[in-house]
């Protein structure tokens, strides 16, 4: 028996860290793949949904700001599209992250896995489907008036940034929502909140002058801000808001690991 | 085959405590109103699942966890198996350990057999390239050849059960955690269940098997472990019947 299996131990209680991660990475693979297959089952355009949601927003707010309040800003829907696509991918993984133990409880009651593994495939899958918009973004990139700066080069450090920072909060609410039910309708307000003191669709230098520093505290505003001078602008933005970013993103990812692995083991008797 | 230890199970002075929440408060409007108004509160009460459990298994052997309802047999098959931590105490497993606490855990009804099939090895921590390699052997065990590429929500009881079985004792566990189930189907799927099982056990397989019933226990294992509310009420082994254990 068991030929050419390496050892794995399966349901050491003990049992955690990057190794035993690696172990289940086909776990991982398969289950986005299951996720994805379901979600877009029998439809006929498939995964080409995961792109029209945004571009309607798009196309929604580029007719309202250019042509109703007509704003003089130039590429404006490059502008937008910088700002716009990473507030998605931020919205959409934490306002599923809610879910994920939840929805996962029969899974989770019944086989020993590593815990983890179901927020970063709520995390991986919310990612594989964003790809596509993003890859619009970069196919469009010069015609929207993008223009190739070596600043460009920094996109895939903050895109890497930007997740971790978004993966933590992601610990942080799967592990709360099992203790307080409720806290994926309070995500869903403090998300169309975030929206709005976010200068997505807005610019930053219209946010009264007083209040800017309360703004820039924000994690969201200062990855957008990041992510704008990247595609938008091509120059990075201020030392301090940089700093604001990386620290946010460290306080997020040590404070979810931390929440997550203390609590994990035990939220299975309240699932 | 590989060289384990004989102890292959150890559980040392295992005890559960579960928190009972009785009206049981989840909302946060609940847990602020329950500040002021005790109708609200959440009241709290332990309870004792499983007291001093410890017991060993060994390699090849077949130990059967017996208890009435609610004697916490089913509560240490999840401690075995990683799913609860213990209160205290604690439990050593060696090897590969395969829960049969239910059969087609995480299987999909939209996805196919054959899908199904690698979804749910990977979630016992299996390769798919070690899953490729058995597939045609769950495959031909489940008797489900035809119907392997269609999805899992067509299928009867009775098939969606062969798969699932069939993928489990394909796993090939040093230590298979069984809850009552050790074979599914009609009665000629269930001699084939129990042929593999006992060929499994030939290989040096070892069982923990939970169940209530005595004979089924009597027919599977070499040991048994009864409990109640919780403690170990006795222990002792079976010289007669291994028919099955071959």
């Amino acid at each position: 028996m068991a030929k050419t299996l390496e050892h794995i131990p399966l349901s050491a209680p003990s049992a955690g860290g990057l190794r035993s991660l690696l172990a289940y990475s086909d776990m991982l693979r398969n289950f986005v793949r299951k996720d994805i297959q379901v979600r877009y089952q029998g439809a006929a355009l498939g995964f080409l949904w995961s792109l029209i949601n945004p571009l309607v927003m798009i196309g929604l707010y580029v007719f309202v700001f250019s042509d109703v309040f007509k704003s003089t800003l130039p590429n404006y829907p490059l502008y937008l599209m910088a700002g716009l696509l990473h507030w998605n991918l931020f919205s959409q993984i934490t306002g599923q992250s809610c879910d994920t133990l939840l929805a996962n409880a029969g899974l989770v009651k019944k086989i020993y896995f590593p815990r983890l593994l179901v927020p970063i495939s709520s995390v991986v899958f919310n990612v594989v489907l964003w790809l596509l918009a993003i890859a619009l973004l970069f196919i469009l990139y010069p015609f929207l008036g993008g223009k190739l700066h070596p600043v460009l080069a920094a996109y895939p450090v903050v895109l890497l940034f930007f997740l971790a920072f978004t993966f933590g909060v992601t610990l942080i609410l799967s592990v709360l929502n099992v203790l307080f039910r409720d806290l994926k309708h309070l995500v869903d307000v403090i998300l169309l909140f975030l929206f709005w003191v976010t200068p997505i669709v807005y610019q930053y230098h219209r946010i009264p002058p007083h209040l800017r520093e309360l703004f820039a505290l924000s994690p969201l505003v200062d990855y957008v801000l990041i992510f704008r001078g990247i595609l938008y602008s091509g120059q990075l933005p201020d030392w301090h808001i940089l700093a604001m970013a990386v620290a946010w993103t460290v306080a997020s990812l040590a404070l979810g690991l931390f929440i997550f692995n203390r609590y994990a083991d035990s939220l299975v008797e309240r699932l | 085959m590989r060289s384990l230890p004989d102890e292959v199970v150890q559980v040392e002075h295992v005890s559960k405590d579960f928190i009972l929440h009785h009206n049981r408060v989840d909302s946060l409007k609940g847990k602020v109103v329950g500040l002021f108004k005790d109708r609200w509160r959440t009241r709290h009460e332990h309870f004792h699942a499983l007291s001093d459990v410890s017991f060993t298994v060994r390699r090849g052997e077949a130990i059967g966890l017996m208890g009435r309802n609610g004697s916490g047999k089913s509560t240490l098959l999840q401690v075995i198996a990683g799913i609860l931590k213990p209160t205290s105490g604690r439990v050593i497993t060696r090897g590969r350990v395969a829960p049969l606490i239910e059969l087609g855990v995480g299987f999909h009804p939209e996805l196919t057999g054959e899908e199904n099939v690698y979804l749910n090895a990977s979630l016992y921590g299996f390769r798919n390239k070690d899953v490729r390699t058995r597939f045609d052997d769950i495959v031909e065990f489940s008797e489900l050849a035809h119907f392997i590429d269609t999805p899992v929500k067509n299928y009867s009881s009775g098939m969606y059960m062969r798969l699932a079985f069939a993928i489990a004792v394909h796993l090939e566990p040093d230590v298979l955690l069984a809850d009552e189930i050790l074979a599914v189907g009609d009665a000629a799927f269930q001699e084939k269940c129990h042929d593999r099982i006992a060929s499994l056990r030939r290989n040096g397989m070892s069982i923990v098997l939970v169940s209530h019933n005595e004979q089924q226990v009597r027919d599977f294992c070499n040991s048994f472990v009864r409990l109640d509310g919780g403690r170990v009420v006795e222990t002792g082994t079976f010289r007669t019947k291994t028919a099955h254990a071959g």
